[in-house]
């Protein structure tokens, strides 16, 4: 009889986010086109979003990084392609990144407030890198930030999933997927089989 | 002919009882229905509805997860296949269970098709270098079919299926007959250079993919989302090629939801029939016919053999020689180089995803001239890919954070590249399926239990790939930037092979040179179970090829009298 139990549970907690995402109320920058929720094709867009996991502290910090690690500069960034909004929904439904995400915020806030005095939303921007700066760049990082580094990268992962899953993402990248073509598509520079002499790229 | 009792006599027995509708048993059933056998299939899930089930087309954005499922769901799922797109194909209801030290990755897909749905359309010919390698290395034994018998079956089946590829005269791989291949991208002509620069082939992979309308069935678009399933059936699948014309013979029944629980057997041990679970009643129920072909996969065939226990056979059906099961064989997996172009880095994008992984390959280089070039015996291939894909997986190797990031990921967009190995493990008595003494499925039968551990040989293999994969992308101008720390985890690749390999000998095979079981004269296998080794080809064209023969070997019994036709 050994693993029913677990399997139960296992069971319950499937049954607990079913009726979870069941109630959700919506992303404020997108709509599904598929109906997974409710008809096919409901479009549903919240105007505010509010947040599945987070609580609103951590989500303004959750928001901060995310336009840190994908910033709007010449082209849209995180904030315009909603990537907060979407880390807190995959992290709703998945218990076990709650931990890490969760306590690396506090690591977040705690480091902050030792070097600052102040909470990490609360900080000046400068100030706000320069304390990112030792976890996100690999000459840079100094000992004893391990925990940040690590909640730094895990962060860095669901940022980059979010934003280049995005339309804002996919049109950053010119990405060419899923489009259809009646011949395979071609190389166009097949007299230089080394690709040796292209034209510099556009900057 | 056997005798039959008055209480068969009044039951409706078929002539040919089939297991499975993937690639085997897609193929048994169209050449038996083809020959006017009456036939009833039985596959342990439903049919798809492409519109519904295959969620293609789609971009991540239109999906609650992006594609990448609910995280909950993720962690229970079978890897790279089994996600948001095609999540309703996968079965996990029937478990399986792995002994001390194995770990095994077994997606399933029980839809009627079968894992062809979705399948990688790799399609090269297995050789002489393969079936009679241990004549030439001394390893194992011969298979008891040599590439001139085989050889007319493969080129009937591509001429069905339909493979893009070219003549290459290598001697690892027999040509056969094909459509034209893919365009190389720009990474293949620039990985091309630096493979003749180490002495390596690039060249087109041999792919079941349409480059041309062929025989009725529409060329490819080129969406690249392939391993989620086809909306137009430009890639060979039995649901698209093969079912519909059993179909329209009026031969076939199709039964969906059984689970196959054991092969039934008469009064003399023959095999009279299939009982199974129809899983919408949960109600068991019996089937019969004249012959059965179980084409079920060679984990899941195994499975249903070693429970079809009687009198007769005390340790599973058709296993006197004590090998069902044994002799398990996989591939293996995993990314023995990966880094990018400089070449290409900030140019515009360009479509590279139109068929996965499967537009160009390395095809085995090793030990062709002699069998101990190296220091591992028979030899792997390796599928190269890159570029623009859907999402830049490479990403993680980027430092730092900001627009410098950002820009650099998309200067980088054009120009990854990776290199997979797909190598075989050597026959061993460590790996093998049996049935777990405790643990049952839902419906009460015992379930699988996989001994499995890569051999010394294979890892070898492996050690060898990642410094010739990362010396090709240093030759092609390439930087690189990492090899796979370890190798997939075993059944990751779904080519495991072996379990009731065929040969000469009742004593040390299950069944003989044509795919018929040694000990019980109407029972057929018709998938990968019955292969000597997993060689470093892929392995469906190979099941369509040793199917197509194994079901003329089938007719002729039923034309010979030996099998009673209805």
């Amino acid at each position: 009889m050994a693993g029913q139990g677990v399997q139960r549970r296992e069971v319950l907690r499937i049954l607990g986010t079913a009726a979870a995402a069941a109630t959700f109320p919506g992303f404020s920058k997108w709509g599904f086109a598929c109906g997974h929720i409710g008809k096919a094709g409901l479009q549903i867009k919240a105007a505010v979003y509010r947040p599945q996991f987070f609580t609103p502290s951590e989500y303004a910090v959750v928001e901060r990084l995310a336009e840190i690690i994908i910033p709007s500069d010449s082209t849209s960034g995180a904030k315009e392609a909603g990537v907060a909004e979407f880390i807190d929904f995959m992290v709703a439904s998945d218990p076990e990144a709650q931990y890490p995400l969760r306590t690396g915020i506090t690591w977040l806030n705690e480091h902050s407030q030792r070097t600052w005095g102040k909470r990490f939303a609360e900080l000046a921007p400068d100030q706000q890198i320069s304390l990112l700066d030792p976890l996100g760049f690999k000459d840079k990082g100094r000992p004893g930030e391990e925990d940040g580094r690590k909640f730094f990268k895990l962060f860095r992962e669901y940022t980059v999933m979010g934003f280049y899953t995005s339309e804002i993402g996919y049109k950053e990248l010119d990405n060419p997927a899923l489009k259809l073509y009646s011949a395979s598509p071609e190389c166009p520079h097949k007299d230089d089989p080394e690709h040796l002499h292209l034209p510099p790229p556009k900057s | 002919m056997r005798a039959r009792t008055d209480n068969r006599m009044a039951k409706k027995i078929y002539d040919v009882i089939v297991i499975g509708t993937g690639a085997g048993g897609g193929m048994a059933i169209k050449t038996l229905c083809d020959a006017g056998l009456k036939v009833c299939a039985l596959n342990a899930g439903r049919k798809l509805q492409p519109d519904k089930d295959f969620r293609y087309h789609r971009m991540p954005w239109d999906m609650k997860f992006r594609g990448l499922d609910d995280p909950k769901r993720r962690k229970q799922s079978f890897g790279y296949m089994d996600n948001e797109y095609t999540k309703a194909a996968w079965d996990h209801e029937i478990p399986f269970t792995v002994a001390p030290g194995t770990k095994w990755m077994w997606p399933r897909c029980n839809a009627v098709g079968g894992k062809t749905n979705f399948w990688g359309r790799s399609s090269a010919r297995f050789g002489d270098i393969d079936l009679r390698a241990a004549s030439v290395d001394g390893y194992d034994v011969d298979w008891p079919v040599s590439y001139e018998e085989i050889s007319p079956f493969y080129t009937r089946v591509e001429k069905m299926i339909g493979v893009a590829s070219t003549v290459q005269n290598r001697p690892s791989n027999p040509d056969g007959s094909y459509l034209p291949p893919f365009n190389f991208r720009c990474l293949d002509w620039i990985l091309q250079a630096g493979c003749n620069k180490v002495g390596v082939p690039y060249l087109p992979d041999r792919c079941a993919q349409l480059t041309q309308p062929h025989e009725g069935h529409p060329a490819c678009h080129y969406c690249g989302e392939c391993t989620t399933g086809c909306d137009v059936g430009a890639f060979f699948s039995t649901p698209y090629f093969l079912l519909p014309k059993a179909e329209a013979t009026k031969n076939l029944e199709l039964r969906t939801d059984a689970l196959a629980k054991n092969v039934l057997v008469d009064e003399d041990g023959h095999a009279s029939g299939v009982a199974y679970i129809d899983r919408k009643t949960k109600q068991e129920v019996e089937v019969y016919g004249h012959a059965v072909v179980v084409a079920a996969s060679c984990i899941e065939s195994s499975r249903i053999m070693l429970n079809s226990k009687s009198r007769y056979w005390p340790n599973g059906i058709a296993n006197s020689s004590g090998q069902l099961g044994r002799n398990l064989c996989d591939h293996l997996y995993g990314e023995s180089a990966r880094g990018y172009l400089p070449q290409l880095l900030g140019q515009p994008s360009f479509p590279d995803h139109v068929a996965d992984s499967t537009i160009a390959w390395m095809p085995r280089w090793q030990n062709l001239k002699s069998p101990h070039e190296e220091k591992f015996i028979r030899g792997y291939s390796v599928y190269p890919d890159g570029g623009c894909t859907e999402f830049p997986w490479f990403a993680n190797d980027v430092d730092g954070f900001g627009s410098s990031f950002k820009r650099e990921i998309k200067r980088r967009y054009p120009a990854p590249v990776s290199f997979g190995i797909q190598a075989p493990s050597l026959r061993s008595d460590k790996n093998f399926v049996d049935l777990d003494p405790e643990v049952k499925d839902p419906y009460g039968i015992p379930v699988a239990r996989m001994h499995f551990e890569w051999d010394e040989n294979v890892l070898k293999m492996w050690e060898h790939s990642k410094e010739v994969c990362a010396e090709v992308l240093r030759a092609a101008g390439g930087v690189v930037e990492g090899t796979g720390e370890a190798p997939e985890i075993p059944g990751w690749s779904l080519h495991e092979t072996g379990t009731c390999r065929m040969g000469n000998d009742p004593k040390t095979f299950v069944t003989d040179r044509f795919g018929r079981t040694h000990d019980v004269t109407n029972l057929y296998l018709c998938d990968a179970s019955v292969f000597l080794s997993c060689t470093d080809k892929t392995t469906t064209i190979s099941i369509l090829a040793f199917t197509l023969r194994t079901s003329e070997y089938l007719i002729d019994n039923f034309r010979t009298g030996e099998h009673q036709a209805g």
